[in-house]
This record gives structure tokens, sequence and C-alpha cells, in this order.
């Protein structure tokens, strides 16, 4: 178990520069999350600390000694790739022993480990098994069997399980917490899977374009996502974001509608440009909402364009202010298409970003 | 941290020795055929000198003007011996394509009994020695009058070409997938039509590269044409070869440039292949 | 016309088959007729003249044969193993090159290009004594003052003959090993690099069994057609000098067109023939193990 440190990495393929520079403390024993679009460099990175890839620029350091340079063998890490990479000609207890022969160990350690591992993902029936001969989820399995079978200071994994079904997804994402409760090793893990982030991790790394976004707990980056990229990123239905203009007190938006300037945002001066961002759950039917016992309560009469029940709630798709705004309904009753509702907007959890920059107007 | 230093030493020195190796194999690989083209420009006294010329005083096409110049000038009938050559080749080629398409087509779309033993003995047909074949042919071609002829050799080469044309062909239908000629035939083409329309346009630069390594094996061959020809009319170009070489001399010149001339079409072909003849003799083995 | 319609693999088959048939096997059969009577050229009618065995008993006590035998064996052995060796080399070395693939891929085939014939008459040229580049270059370095007699002596003319058949076909097992390279999957290599796997160990344990098929391609490639040694042979030294390179060919070659023995020629061939049968269904067995284990497994 060891800490782990990215100081100004970088990377750069020829000319394109995947990873500009990001700066990171895992501390022993976290689970860290790697998120962003395809493509922001979330594999670049888990492959630079794996050192399957060579760092253009910067340090990486595991337990704070400099790996820049050494070759994966000596970095003592486990690393689950997204295709399970489990070797074809082997058979599940030789895939997972394999890392153990090559460190030298005797055969009954091997077997005994590989048990272990076997026993710990329940895939002792599956031992005498090649990879060919297995379903999707047993592949996975196998593949952290692997993973598991050493003690490395730093698991890594590559979106492990973006290969399977959903129900087998939710199953695995459990057994991947339990696993972290009981080993207690570094993970970072890197995903497009925004539940599986928050659900994971300790704290999460959102990248965009090579960089960092922000960094924080879940709660954080729900709750006080830094820039309008996060705010957007985290969270499902997204937020809803829409453009306005701050003038005499109140929030303009473009079609002429006012809505009053949260309490929080009072010191804005007239004529800033903002993106005012409201979550799905912050605007609701009457009496269909989270409890949210705060005063600042704006109530609304609005058309219901479309409604989607997904059974414990619905999404209801209203226009106002001259967008399409998503609003989330619990304990839902029937909605017809053209109904009038009454809806309440929890003025205390807007979220304000400069239009210019799209940073984040407060609430930090 | 200076495990960091020396790992990167390592890493920095294994590159420079391996790209060194590569050079020197690559090096190894060319030599021969550039000291051909070399030794066909230089006059004969300056190869037989001694000590060794490293560096040519001399270069000139001499020896081709010598060799097209005719028997009697010091030359030889290349031309008629390049004819010889191209005649057999290609003749052969497109037979053994012909036969070899039916042939692999039939391993690679139907079952029937003893389907592998059968590959094996075709292939099995290939692996006779030539000089071995000989000894019958040429009795069997002298007792036919055949002996001597393009279509001895022709026919020949052909069975020499047919079992490695029936393999690559093979490979290159079975990656074409089945199901293409189903849809074809389902979209209202017979059998035979969907194979001309569908199966055999996609595997087409299989089927090509396939003809071009035919062609290449007559082209190159030398065991049979030496003992089944004999004159002019009938002699290809690697038994031609043997006219600069005499009792206890050998035109180490004139036999360079009769090479170089041998080799420029091989040269062309064998470049024009190179993607796809892998790809066929691996496709069978690869997907059983 | 319809009521004999054969099914239509058959008549797919049957112009190859017919065409084999005509020009290999009823040859060979005559062949084999031909080594059970003391048949020679100049004697026409010494082929209806059956005397059994004896051409083979012959065979079995003549130490030339069993040299020359012995002899080809030693060479292909030899080198169709130092070509596995060196095309795998090869191909790692083609493979990890970073630029220029594509070129290097040509000049890697390049070999295969030369008619045997052209390889025999280039390492002559190349190896001799007076007038070759080795001996010259040896001499230029100050290595040697001495002309070595590469094709004179029997040692030296064999390692000389060697190198030229290492030299052309080494090329059939880099191309299909450098194939089998490209096709890998990339994961389980970094897998056991992560595994903690050196470069060797990588190779040893995941790289070589996946490569395994593509050089038993190679090895039943290269086994269809090990006779055209002769070609080479023939031209270095034509078995001689004094039979010190003779080989089976070369001595079927002798014994039927300068001897005009054919009888005992074709008992000579028939052994030739046995042995290249018996290389490439050795091949050709382990080929169809290999292609079933990838089948089942990548
Ligand atoms: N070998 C390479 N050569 C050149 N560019 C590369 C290479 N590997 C990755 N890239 C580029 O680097 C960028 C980051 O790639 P990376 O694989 O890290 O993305 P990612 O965040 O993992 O995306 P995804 O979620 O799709 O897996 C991409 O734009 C990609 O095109
Ligand atoms: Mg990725």
């Amino acid at each position: 178990m060891a800490n782990l440190t990215f100081d100004a990495l970088e990377k750069s393929y020829g000319g394109y520069h995947a990873v500009k520079g990001i700066d990171l403390d895992v501390r022993d024993g976290e689970f860290v999350a790697l998120v962003g679009p395809s493509g922001c460099g979330k594999s670049t990175t888990l492959r630079m600390i794996a050192g399957l890839e060579e760092i253009s620029g910067g340090e990486i350091r595991i337990a704070d000694k400099r790996v820049n340079d050494l070759p994966p063998r000596d970095r003592n890490i486990s690393m689950v790739f997204q295709s399970y990479a489990l070797y074809p000609h082997m058979t599940v207890r030789e895939n997972m022993g394999f890392t153990l022969k090559i460190a030298g160990c005797s055969k009954a350690e091997i077997d005994e480990a590989a048990l272990n591992a076997a026993r710990v993902l329940e895939i002792e029936p599956l031992l005498d098994r090649r990879p060919a001969q297995l379903s999707g989820g047993q592949r996975q399995r196998v593949a952290m069997g692997r993973a598991i079978v050493r003690d490395p200071d730093v698991f890594l994994f590559d979106e492990p399980l973006s290969n399977l079904d959903a129900k087998l997804r939710g199953q695995m994402r459990t057994e991947i917490k339990r696993l972290h409760a009981r080993l207690g090793t570094t993970i970072v893990y890197v995903t497009h899977d925004q539940v599986e982030a928050m659900t994971l991790a300790d704290r999460i790394v959102i990248m965009k374009e090579g960089r960092i976004e922000q960094v924080g707990t879940p709660d954080q980056v729900f709750n006080h996502p830094a820039t309008q990229f996060v705010a957007g990123f985290i969270g499902s239905p997204p937020m809803n974001m829409v453009p306005a203009k701050v003038a005499g007190g109140a929030l303009w938006f473009e079609d002429g509608t006012e809505l009053p300037l949260p309490a929080a945002f009072e010191e804005l001066s007239d004529g800033h440009e903002v993106i005012f961002g409201l979550r799905p759950d912050d605007i609701y039917p009457e009496g269909h909402g989270l409890d949210a016992g705060t005063g600042d309560i704006v109530n609304l009469q609005l058309t219901v364009d479309l409604s989607e029940p997904l059974g414990n709630e619905t999404l209801l798709f209203i226009r106002f202010a001259g967008a399409e705004w998503t609003a989330r309904m619990l304990n839902p009753r029937n909605v017809a298409r053209g109904e009038r509702l009454n809806f309440r907007i929890d003025m205390a959890r807007v979220h304000l970003f400069d239009a210019a920059t799209g940073c984040s107007l407060g609430r930090q | 941290m200076d495990r960091n230093a020396s790992a990167r030493a390592r890493k920095l020195t294994s590159r420079w020795a391996l790209n060194l190796a590569l050079f020197v194999a690559m090096a190894i690989i060319c030599l021969p055929g550039f000291w051909i083209v070399l030794n066909s420009l230089r006059p004969t006294v300056e190869i037989m000198a001694k000590p060794p010329i490293w560096i040519p005083r001399e270069l000139n096409f001499d020896a081709y003007v010598a060799m097209f110049s005719g028997v009697g000038q010091g030359g030889i009938p290349v031309l008629e011996y390049f004819r010889n050559s191209l005649i057999i080749s290609v003749t052969s080629t497109i037979i053994a394509l012909a036969i070899g398409m039916a042939g692999g087509y039939a391993f690679a779309r139907y079952r029937f009994a003893y389907k592998s033993s059968w590959f094996l003995g075709f292939m099995l047909t290939r692996t006779v020695p030539g000089i071995a074949l000989s000894l019958p042919l040429f009795f069997i071609y002298a007792r036919l009058g055949i002996i001597d002829t393009h279509l001895g050799m022709i026919l020949v080469y052909v069975a020499l070409n047919v079992p490695f044309t029936i393999w690559l062909i093979d490979g290159f239908f079975r990656q074409v997938p089945r199901d293409l000629s189903e849809a074809a035939q389902i979209d209202g083409c017979t059998r035979w039509q969907a194979f001309w329309r569908v199966e055999f346009p996609l595997a087409r630069p299989g089927i090509a590269s396939a003809g071009i390594f035919a062609f290449l094996t007559s082209w190159n061959e030398f065991a049979l044409a030496s003992q089944l020809t004999r004159s002019t009319g009938s002699k290809t170009l690697p038994v031609g070869l043997l006219d600069y070489t005499a009792e206890f001399t050998i035109d180490w010149r004139g036999m360079c440039a009769l090479a170089v001339v041998m080799i420029i079409p091989a040269l062309l072909l064998t470049y024009a292949v190179q993607k796809h003849l892998v790809s066929g003799l691996t496709s069978g083995a690869i997907k059983g | 016309m319809k009521a004999m319609r054969l099914p239509p693999h058959v008549m797919l088959l049957l112009p190859a088959v017919i065409l084999l048939a005509a020009v290999i096997l009823f040859p060979l059969l005559l062949s084999l007729w031909s080594s059970f009577t003391p048949f020679r050229l100049t004697r026409p009618d010494s082929v209806w003249q059956f005397v059994g065995l004896r051409n083979y008993t012959r065979l079995a006590g003549d130490a030339d044969f069993w040299v020359a035998f012995g002899r080809t064996v030693l060479l292909l052995t030899l080198a169709l193993n130092l070509e596995m060796l060196f095309g795998l080399g090869l191909a790692l070395l083609v493979e990890r090159a970073s630029r220029g693939q594509r070129v290097l891929r040509t000049i890697l085939m390049f070999p295969m290009m030369f008619s045997p014939v052209l390889v025999g008459f280039q390492f002559k040229f190349m190896f001799n004594d007076n007038v070759g580049l080795v001996n010259n270059a040896l001499q230029s370095l100050g290595l040697t003052d001495q002309a070595i007699p590469w094709l004179i002596d029997g040692k030296l003319a064999f390692i000389a003959i060697l190198t030229a058949e290492i030299w052309s076909s080494t090329a059939v097992f880099a191309i299909f090993i450098l194939a089998g390279l490209m096709a890998m999957p990339r994961d389980p290599l970094e897998a056991a690099r992560v595994d903690g796997c050196t470069p060797w160990q990588t190779f040893r344990y995941v790289t070589w069994p996946f490569l395994m098929p593509f050089a038993f391609i190679a090895m039943t490639i290269r086994s269809l057609d090990v006779a055209r040694a002769y070609d080479i042979i023939t031209i270095m030294t034509d078995g001689g000098p004094a039979g010190r390179t003779e080989v089976l060919w070369t001595l079927i070659a002798r014994t039927a067109y300068s001897d005009a023995r054919m009888g005992i020629a074709n008992a000579m061939a028939y052994v030739a023939i046995l042995l290249s049968i018996a290389f490439t269904a050795i091949f050709f067995r382990q080929l169809a193990k290999a292609r079933a284990q990838v089948a089942a497994d990548w």
C-alpha cells in the first residue's frame, strides 16, 4: 500500500498533447476515480502510472519514490484491463498464478494464492477452464482475481465494467467496493460511467482535454461543481443550463423572463452574463419533490410537454424562459401531456456560472 | 533516484544495440544483390584484380550490350530464353490458377469425407523433389515426343503449382464470409452467379497473389527445366545462366548481368504481392 | 446428362486430381516400377527386366549413398532450425522498429525473389577463393593472407552451402512470424509487463505460444520445397569436389544423367521422396494441432 503523486504530469504523442500537466495526490488506501468524456486522457494517465506509456514531462511518485523510468515490473502495481487481457492459452488458475510464477514463488504458494483469489471472487469451479470457455462476467472476475493475487501498492482499473450488461455491472460494482473495503489498497479507477464513480470513489477527478477540471468527493463535485463542465458532466439527467443576465437584483433570461437573484449571489454586478444552472431535482411539481426545507422557493405555473415515467420517479419536460427544462417528480402520478402544474424552484440550490469562463460564481 | 537513471540507461543501450542488429541484418540481406548489380557493371579485369579493387574505377553497360548482341558476339540467346520463360510461366500460371481456384473453392466451401486427408495428399504431391520427378518424366516425355517443348514444361509446372495455389486460394475464400454468398443467393443469384459477382471480387487480390506466386515458381524453377529442356527453343532463363559457365571458367560479369535481367520481373511482382501472400497462407491456419 | 451429375465438390476437384495423377502420380508409379529394374537409358529394353529389390539392397550397402543421405538430413535439420531462429530474430527486430516498416518488410522478402540457381551462382561467386567477396574482405581486413578454399574443402563447402540456403530461405520464416506478431493482440502483452515479466519472460510465456502456429506454417511451406536446395548445391559445388558435398539429390542427378543408371537412380529418388514426405507430414501434423489450439483459444 502506498500513496501516489502526480507532479505536472504530461504526455504528448508526436505533436498531440494528450495530457497537459496534471497535479494530484492520492492518499494511501484512497479510491480515486478518473472520469471525463471519451479521449480526455484517462487511459493515457493510467497507463503512465502502470509504466506502459513513457512519461513526456513531470513526475509520478509511488510511495514517495520517483518511478518515471521504471519498467512496469518494478512498480508493484496491478491492473485490470478493459478487455480483461487474459492469457488465452492459460487456464484460469494459470492466469491468476502467472504473476507469482514470474516472481519465482513456489508451486504450493501459487496454487494457494490462486485458490484464495478464486474463493474471494467465487470462481472456484472455473479454475481449470480457459478464458475462451468463460462468459463475459466470469472473465471479468478472473481479471480481478489476477490483480488481487499479488499484494500491490496500487490497483489500476481501466473501465473494467464497460463490457458487461447493466445488471452484471451493478453487481460487480458492489463487489469492487467490497474488495476495496477488505483490502484497503490504493485504487485508481478509470470510468466514463459517473454512477460508478459516485458510488465507488472516495474522490473523483474530472478530466477534460488532458486537464483536471475538478477534484473532490462525490458530494463536492455533485453539490459544488467548480465549472459548468463538471456540473453538466456529473448528475443524471444533466443539470438544466440556460444563459441569463444580472440586472437590478434579478436574473433576466433571453426571452424576458425574470427570476429573483438568489441571496448567495447578491454581490454580482449588473450586466454580468451568467449561465443559470438548476438540477432536475430542484424543480418539481408541488408535493412531489425532496423536502428541501429552505424558505427561498419560487412558484411557477408551467405546462408539461412530455413525461417519461421511470417507475419510482417521472421526468417531466417543460418549456420555461425560452428553453426546455427537465424536472424530476418523485412519488409520481400520471401526468397528461399539456397538463398545467404548479412547479417549485428551490432558489437556494441554483448554480450560477460565468458565461465567459464557465467557472462557478459562488457556493464553493 | 539512481534506480530511475539506471533503468533509463539500460533502455537506451538496448534500443541502440537492437537498432544496430537490425541494420546489420538488413545489410547482410541486401549485400549479395548489391554485389551482383555492381559486378555486372564492372569490367572483367577489375573483378579479377589482385589485390581487390573496392571502389569501382569504371562502370559501364558493356556486359548488357554484349549479352543482347547475339550468339557469336560473345552473347547468348537471351531474348529467346526470356521469351521461353515468359510463355511457359504465364501459360502455366493461368492454367494453375483456373484449376487451383476450383479446388480451393471446394476446400473452402464444401464439406466432404476425408477432406483433410485429401488436402494433405495434394500438398504431398508438391514435396516430390524436382530431380526425382524428372527421371520418369524424362522417359515419358521422350516417349510422347514432348521433351524439349513448351508444352511439356507447361504441363509439369501446372502440376507443380496446383497444390500450393489450392492452399492459398482456399485461405482467401475462407476469409470471405459464407453469409455473403448466401445473401446473394437469396437476392436471386444462382450459386454460379453468386460466386462470380460476390465471392470472386472479394477474393480477387488474394487470387492475384496466388497467381504471382505460381508465376515466380515457374520463372525460377531449375531442377526440372535443366533436364527436360535442351535447345534454344525451350530453354528458360535459369538454365540459360549455365551458358556463362565453361568447363573451368565462369564469365562472372556476363552472369551477373543475366542475373539482373532475371531478377527484375521477379522483384516487381513480389513487391506487388507482399501484402496478400501471408494473409492467404495464414488464414486457413488461424480460422481452422 | 442430368443422370450422371456428380456432387459439386467432386466436379471442382476433378481437374486437379486428374492433372496431378497424370503428371505426378503416374510418373511416380513408373519410377517405382523402374526402381525394380536395372534400367539404363542406353538400353531401353532393360526396363522390362524385373530384378525385385536388388537396387534397394545394393543401396542399403552403399556407403556413398548413406553418407549423402546423412548429409542431406543434417543439412535440412541445421538449415530449417537456423532459419527458424534467424527468422524469429529478424521478425522481432523488424516489428519493434518504429519507422520504415514497409521498406523493411520489402527488404525482408528480397531473397525470396531470387531463383535458387541465382542464389547458387551468387554465393559461388562470393565464396570463390580467388575473386570472391568473402576472401577479398578477409584479406583486405588483414584477418588472413591466404585464399581460403571455401568451396573446395568439404567442411567449408558445407558451411558455404548452408549459408546460401539460410540466406535464401530465412525470409519465409521471418515473414510468417512477422505476420503473427502483427496479428497478436496487444493487451496480453501489457498485462504480462504489469504482472512483472521481463521482456524475455513476456516472450517466453505470452508471445511465443501465440506465434507457434505461424512458425509451423512457415515450417510446412519450407518443407514442401526443401529439395530446391538441389539447385543451390548443384551450382555451387555439384556435390564435389570428389563427392565431399554430395547430397541425395545431386547423387540422383549424377547417377541418372551422367551414369545413365536410371534403375538405381529411381530407387534413390524413392528414398528422397519418402524423406521429403516424412518432413512435410511431421510439420502438417504439428500445424493441425497448433491450428486447433489457436482456433479454440485466441
Ligand atoms: N498511441 C497514440 N498515439 C496518438 N494519440 C493517442 C495515442 N493513444 C491515445 N491517443 C490520443 O490521446 C487522447 C487520450 O486518449 P485516452 O486513451 O487516454 O482517452 P480516454 O480518456 O481513455 O478515452 P476513452 O474514454 O474513450 O477510453 C485521445 O485523443 C487519443 O486519440
Ligand atoms: Mg480509455
